[in-house]
């Protein structure tokens, strides 16, 4: 096994990642001064003092990269630096009042530069990861712990949330307020990769024949009731639509990755599809939200009222946009469309940079899915390949998923834009996702755990010490 | 249409441009690393390299390819024959199963040592451990060469 040292550290020219950034540093300088010349009416540049701060960031992560020498993934980083370049273009664009904190020393902060402080801490957060995770056992040998801080982190939000408009998603602690979702989605990606990892084979050889359908063993259906509940209980008692349907297709999707078994995603979309008709019997929520998704313009000035200037966004955009800065203007600070810098960040860059931009939004997002699953694909073992694959998901679910919602295709759901939308927790935890996939692509740095060659015994001592490992014991 | 709403127009078009631009430059990429992957995937994935070997058999540095279930040992019927006095006829047993190589000793006389500690039943290898079998010893890469 290879131990790394600081005297073992070799630069490593990453050239790939070098041109790629120099393009969408490019990109973006172009985009910026098009919405200050747009906005100042002749050729300007305006203030680009937070852009310049956001490329020198991301350069001087890059130079960490290089100077550390590991041999991650080149792609990642750079369409995460496009991405939250072009979040940072259009929150400049927003009226700057939509959003302000007052930041102590710093005085009050107003939309972009607050979006821009969350995006260099992403940044950092993938740069971090990225340069200093060198090993999985953190991960691998706690996931009951993690999965015991994820739902305790549920239940502490369905007990001292607040209700930001009728959902209850927010966490304060002091002057600190988070969305504890963000992280739950990680969490759970953890524990999932972790459990799948351990059950793989016998989930994937064995099964219970009821009649016609091939089922999975009991035992091993507990876990897939059990988030069935879980997202069930995330809908009623938080009202949050969209965490409860990515965990699912989250969960669905790992569970097929590792099986390869369609009986296994037949039987979860049945039980999805019972869920759905039950909710929909019970929440009014949830019946407002099929409403205004069939038919938004009978309730237009209403509950459809988003939607439908959402739709007309796109409209306006057409082709090639109206150009940066040059959208429907919002007078007296009322916005064209409501939430336009959250749910609706995707209308907002439609309108203003057309089709064509949003086809590069999801050309985007669509480069991430590749290289995470490539890195899923190259990953060293079942627990590195789940992990991938499951972060991986975690991110392009939550993009598809908003995206088709805001374009009618699906309900609405309230997740974020990974990356474009406002907000500090989805930054965060989308980097963390980021970091993690560069940290794992990195193969061949520590060799995966021995085979399992162990007794019982030998693989509870291997599970670590201290409280969190006696815990783990204590679950098995 | 006047120069200024020219200029905009020029200024919004660079800007998706350099968009599509970076996406393009992206697909190159990532279609070079779809047809390496494709060519690697062809080959054993693994090699051996001679690190000494004290017959002056096989050559220092020399690489040998990895079949998914390679023998060392001294008879000739191992898919690499080590000619060491201190290897046994059928000495050791590198196995890729699933994505790792494992590493076991077959009952040697003498042992097998990874990174100079005696295997006992399978253990896995990673790339740039080495291997040694009597007095000659090797060191896993992965097979990109």
């Amino acid at each position: 096994m290879i131990r790394p040292s600081l005297a073992g550290i070799h630069p490593r020219p990453r050239g790939r990642e070098t041109t790629l950034l120099a393009l969408a540093a490019a990109a973006l300088l172009t985009g910026w001064v098009s919405l200050a010349t747009t906005q100042a009416g002749r050729l300007s540049a305006g203030d680009p003092h937070l852009l310049v701060i956001y490329l020198v960031a991301a350069a001087v992560i890059h130079v960490l990269f290089v100077v550390t020498g590991r041999r991650t993934d080149q792609v990642l980083f750079p369409a995460v630096v496009l991405l939250g370049g072009i979040s940072l273009l259009f929150m400049a664009r927003l009226p700057p009042s939509l959003v302000t904190q007052d930041a102590g020393p710093a005085g009050i902060l107003t939309l972009a530069p607050l979006q821009l402080v969350w995006l260099v801490l992403s940044l950092s957060t993938i740069g971090g990861l990225a340069i200093l995770v060198r090993n999985d056992t953190w991960l691998r040998n706690y996931k009951y712990s993690w999965a015991a801080a994820g739902v305790t982190l549920l239940v502490l939000v369905f007990l001292f949330g607040d209700e930001v408009n009728g959902v209850r998603l927010t966490l304060r602690v002091g002057p600190l307020a988070g969305q504890p979702s963000e992280l739950l989605k990680i969490i759970l990606v953890v524990f999932l990769a972790g459990y799948l990892a351990e059950n793989r084979a016998l989930l994937a050889a064995t099964s219970l024949r009821v009649g016609p359908l091939d089922l999975p063993p009991l035992a091993y259906l507990l876990p897939m009731l059990a988030m069935w509940g879980i997202a069930l209980a995330v809908v009623v008692v938080q009202r949050d639509l969209g965490a409860a349907l990515l965990f699912f297709a989250v969960f669905l999707g790992l569970l097929y990755v590792a099986t390869q078994r369609t009986s296994f995603v037949a039987l979860g979309l049945l039980l999805a599809a019972v869920g759905s008709v039950f909710l929909y019997a019970v929440e009014p929520t949830v019946q407002v939200r099929v409403a205004i998704w069939l038919d938004p313009f009978a309730q237009a000035l209403g509950s459809g009222f988003q939607i439908v200037r959402g739709l007309y966004a796109f409209g306006r955009g057409g082709l090639l946009g109206t150009g940066l800065g040059a959208g429907l203007p919002s007078p007296d600070g009322t916005l064209a469309v409501p939430a336009l810098a959250t749910d609706y960040v995707f209308a907002g860059v439609a309108e203003e940079l057309g089709a064509a931009g949003a086809i590069a939004l999801i050309g985007l997002y669509l480069v991430i899915a590749e290289r995470g699953l490539r890195i899923a694909a190259r990953g060293a073992d079942d627990f590195r390949a789940l992990l991938a694959a499951g972060l991986t998901l975690v991110l392009v679910l939550q993009a598809a998923l908003i995206m088709a919602g805001d374009l009618k295709l699906v309900p609405l759901t309230g997740v974020t834009l990974p990356f474009v939308a406002y907000g500090g927790s989805s930054l965060l935890g989308s980097g963390i996702c980021v970091g993690l996939l560069m940290a794992l692509s990195d193969a061949g740095v520590e060799a995966p755990a021995p085979p399992q060659a162990l007794t019982r015994g030998e693989r509870l001592r291997a599970r670590g010490r201290g409280v969190a490992g006696r815990f783990e014991r204590a679950v098995r | 249409m006047s120069a200024f709403e020219i200029l905009v127009w020029i200024l919004r078009l660079a800007f998706l441009g350099l968009l599509y631009l970076f996406l393009a430059v992206l697909a190159r990429g990532l279609l070079r690393d779809l047809r390496a992957t494709t060519a690697r995937t062809t080959r054993a994935p693994g090699m051996l390299v001679v690190m000494a070997a004290p017959p002056g058999v096989p050559a220092v540095g020399a690489t040998m390819p990895l079949e998914t279930i390679t023998t060392l040992g001294r008879d000739a019927d191992n898919v690499i024959v080590v000619d060491d006095q201190f290897a046994s006829t059928h000495h050791a047993r590198l196995t890729f199963r699933g994505r790792v190589w494992y590493l076991e000793d077959l009952g040697s006389t003498n042992g097998t040592r990874l990174n100079g500690r005696p295997v006992e039943g399978a253990v896995a290898v990673g790339f740039g451990d080495e291997i040694a079998v009597g007095e000659t010893r090797f060191r896993l890469e992965p097979a990109s060469a």
